[in-house]
């Protein structure tokens, strides 16, 4: 009963209150900031699998979203692919992508797969930049398809807004029951404690290696929702510095928490758009907010272990009270 | 009622009356998108000093009577998710009839498609993209494009007797026309190629680069970048003896070169539309107002984001002042003819929207740029 109610309630303010709110009062703008960190949450849940809740850091995020940015923007104007094949097909890719490259790195732990990591997203953006004939490299893209159905809807704010809105919808859905399950249980073992966590039967290397795969599979979904919303992609928006972007949304609102990685994309995205009045100094309030976040809340605005409660109380995740399973508190 | 009350509502009243004293000097603005923030933020910073300067001269020169134009300029960090959101933020708001920016191409290109939707002009003061004005009919800049400055430096080379050239450039969108525009140039006037090196933004070691064309025994090389690369390439081709004369693209007009390169930098070929030291009295103007105001001489970046500003002022005037809407402005740009802007006399064509100015052929000698006849 109150597993319905918080997930209507939920559904409501996404898919009726806010576009309601933003079509009254917000016009463009509005919505295109909300769809630019509804892109950012998805890349930042997926970030936060691996990042958050499997424990090894990653700093090449922003490749991963380049690969499927570019696969959706080649399917789509190469192919004339329609939005609802290129998405998936871009997480597809990208996962592919993922389990490649990472499979040489599964052995590294902290820093070391967070260096491995940097030298993938280097990679992947060089790539994008250097490999003219199949990339266009830094010429970009232009004229990708937005988001549309001959004789449904044309592109349009509110078409963007409700793509992006049940993609991060579903991630989330996805994602939660990964995460607040045995599975996701499994993943924070290896995260506290990989040699521990083997001992007790766990395949530490194909958990790691699926918490990967799953990650990026989203980010390609991202990449290839902001290829369609934007319109053109060149590799400059797949830097290094996207990396650390997502990294710092995650880790301001909360390493391991699904509701804090959405938070962060919020926070790191609509606050800068709403501070433009102070104008020079906006970025260095954006700066000190990140700073005071991190000093007094350093596991986050929503720490790990208060919103796993969380989830188990409005969610039921991972506890079946008929059966006694899941895991006390 | 007390006292307090009543001098509340006669403040108010009073505030009231002056706020429609005000409404009759009808107000009308220009969007400026451009990186305050980032790495880029040094562009940006001159791309304000511009057009503040402009648009403040306009309004006390009374060209539009009852008419203040209003500059709103939004930091787009350099970032595409930005300039997008600029977009659409210059496109809800009605009292803009025309929006200027962003610096860079890939920022410029993600903005694009919102204004064309909206139909809102967009004139960029720098994008060199060759796909830039294709997006749509509201895309406009007063950048002259390798299309242009390439063909030309390859026949002023050619008829310097350099035949086989070699061809440097960084790579980026910029960098990638730099190249194809001087190659194509150089193989009509049945020259050779020799090599083709691009190097990726942030590069400061030319050595294999230099090695790799010294060995293809050119005439001349042909260097594509901007002047933190170029004063590295430069100074690194003097330590390893290499002789060839170097011919530039116009970016590398600028002081700070013959900061960072010092000697190295002498004898470099190049071509600008903008000359600090040239006797046009408008440009002198321009350069002594600004110098006076911000403390350095203004350079190209800034010398073009004063004639977009003007362009556009004089578009607003030319689609009714107080009357201009954005369709009105967005005609009066394209209709843009023998403009006299510091950075030259320019055109706009009137299909591709495509500028046309006159280049200066300078050279650098004794650490100075020198006009050449």
């Amino acid at each position: 009963m109150r597993r319905s109610l918080s997930i209507l309630v939920i559904f409501i303010a996404i898919f009726v209150v806010l576009p309601g709110i933003l079509a009254v009062v917000g016009g463009g703008y509005w919505f295109r900031v909300t769809t630019t960190i509804g892109v950012f949450a998805i890349l930042t849940m997926s970030a936060n699998l691996v990042s958050g809740t499997t424990g090894l850091m990653t700093l090449g995020h922003a490749g991963f979203y380049g690969i499927g940015a570019y696969t959706a923007a080649l399917l789509a104007t190469g192919l004339h692919w329609p939005f609802y094949l290129t998405l998936p097909v871009a997480g597809a890719v990208t996962a592919c992508f993922g389990i490649l490259l990472a499979l040489p790195t599964m052995r590294l732990i902290g820093i070391y797969f967070a260096v491995a990591t940097l030298g993938l997203g280097e990679i992947i953006h060089l790539t994008l930049l250097n490999w003219v004939g199949f990339t266009r490299g830094p010429m970009g893209i232009s004229a990708i398809p937005g988001i549309a159905l001959d004789g449904l809807f044309a592109a349009s704010d509110m078409g963007n807004y409700y793509a992006v809105a049940i993609t991060a919808a579903l991630t989330a859905f996805v994602l939660g029951r990964l995460a607040h399950s045995y599975y996701g249980n499994a993943l924070r073992a290896v995260r506290e404690d990989d040699q521990c966590a083997a001992s007790m039967g766990l395949n530490v290397v194909r958990l790691k290696i699926q918490s990967f795969a799953f990650a990026c599979f989203f980010a390609g979904v991202a990449g290839a929702l902001w290829a369609h919303t934007t319109g053109y992609i060149s590799p400059g928006d797949f830097r290094f510095s996207e990396s650390i972007l997502i990294l710092a949304m995650i880790v301001v609102g909360g390493l391991g928490s699904l509701p804090g990685a959405i938070v962060g994309a919020v926070i790191l995205l609509g606050l800068p758009e709403v501070l433009r009045p102070i104008g020079d100094y906006r970025m260095i309030v954006v700066g000190a907010v990140m700073f005071l976040s991190i000093l007094f809340l350093p596991r986050g605005l929503l720490g790990e272990t208060s919103v796993l409660s969380l989830m188990r109380r409005q969610f039921g995740l991972a506890w079946d009270n008929a059966k006694q399973l899941g895991w006390r508190q | 009622m007390t006292k307090q009350c009543r001098t509340l509502l006669a403040t108010m009243c009073l505030a009231i009356f002056s706020c429609g004293a005000y409404a009759q000097n009808k107000t009308v603005a220009i969007g400026y998108q451009a990186p305050l923030s980032g790495e880029h933020a040094q562009y940006g910073v001159l791309f304000r000093n511009s057009a503040t300067l402009a648009i403040e001269n306009f309004n006390k020169s009374g060209k539009l009577p009852g008419v203040t134009i209003q500059l709103k300029f939004e930091d787009s960090k350099s970032d595409a998710k930005e300039g997008v959101n600029i977009a659409k933020k210059f496109s809800d708001d009605q009292s803009i009839v025309a929006a200027i920016g962003d610096f860079s191409s890939g920022v410029s290109m993600a903005a694009a498609p919102v204004y064309a939707q909206n139909k809102l002009a967009q004139l960029s003061q720098t994008a060199s993209h060759p796909d830039f004005v294709k997006i749509s009919e509201y895309q406009f800049r007063n950048i002259t494009t390798q299309a242009y400055e390439g063909p030309l430096i390859a026949n002023w080379a050619n008829a310097n007797g350099a035949k086989k050239i070699a061809i440097v450039a960084i790579q980026n969108d910029w960098g990638q026309s730099v190249v194809k525009y001087f190659a194509d140039a150089v193989k009509a006037n049945g020259g050779e190629v020799t090599e083709t090196e691009m190097f990726n933004p942030g590069t400061r070691d030319f050595r294999s680069i230099l090695t790799k064309i010294a060995r293809s025994n050119p005439d001349a090389i042909y260097l594509g970048s901007f002047y933190e690369d170029g004063s590295a390439f430069l100074q690194q081709k003097v330590q390893m003896g290499i002789k060839q004369q170097v011919y530039a693209t116009s970016s590398l007009y600028e002081q700070k070169l013959l900061d960072l390169a010092g000697p190295a930098a002498n004898n470099v070929y190049l071509s600008t539309t903008f000359l600090v030291e040239s006797p046009e009295p408008h440009v002198q103007a321009f350069v002594k107002e600004y110098e006076g105001r911000y403390g350095s001489k203004p350079q190209m970046f800034a010398a073009q984001a004063f004639d977009a500003t003007n362009i556009v002022l004089n578009s607003i005037v030319a689609a009714g002042g107080a009357n201009a809407t954005r369709a009105k402005v967005r005609d009066a740009l394209a209709a843009t003819k023998d403009f006299p802007g510091v950075t030259g006399i320019t055109s706009f064509d009137p299909k591709t929207r495509e500028p046309s100015k006159i280049l200066t052929k300078l050279q650098i000698q004794n650490g100075k740029y020198v006009l050449l006849k």
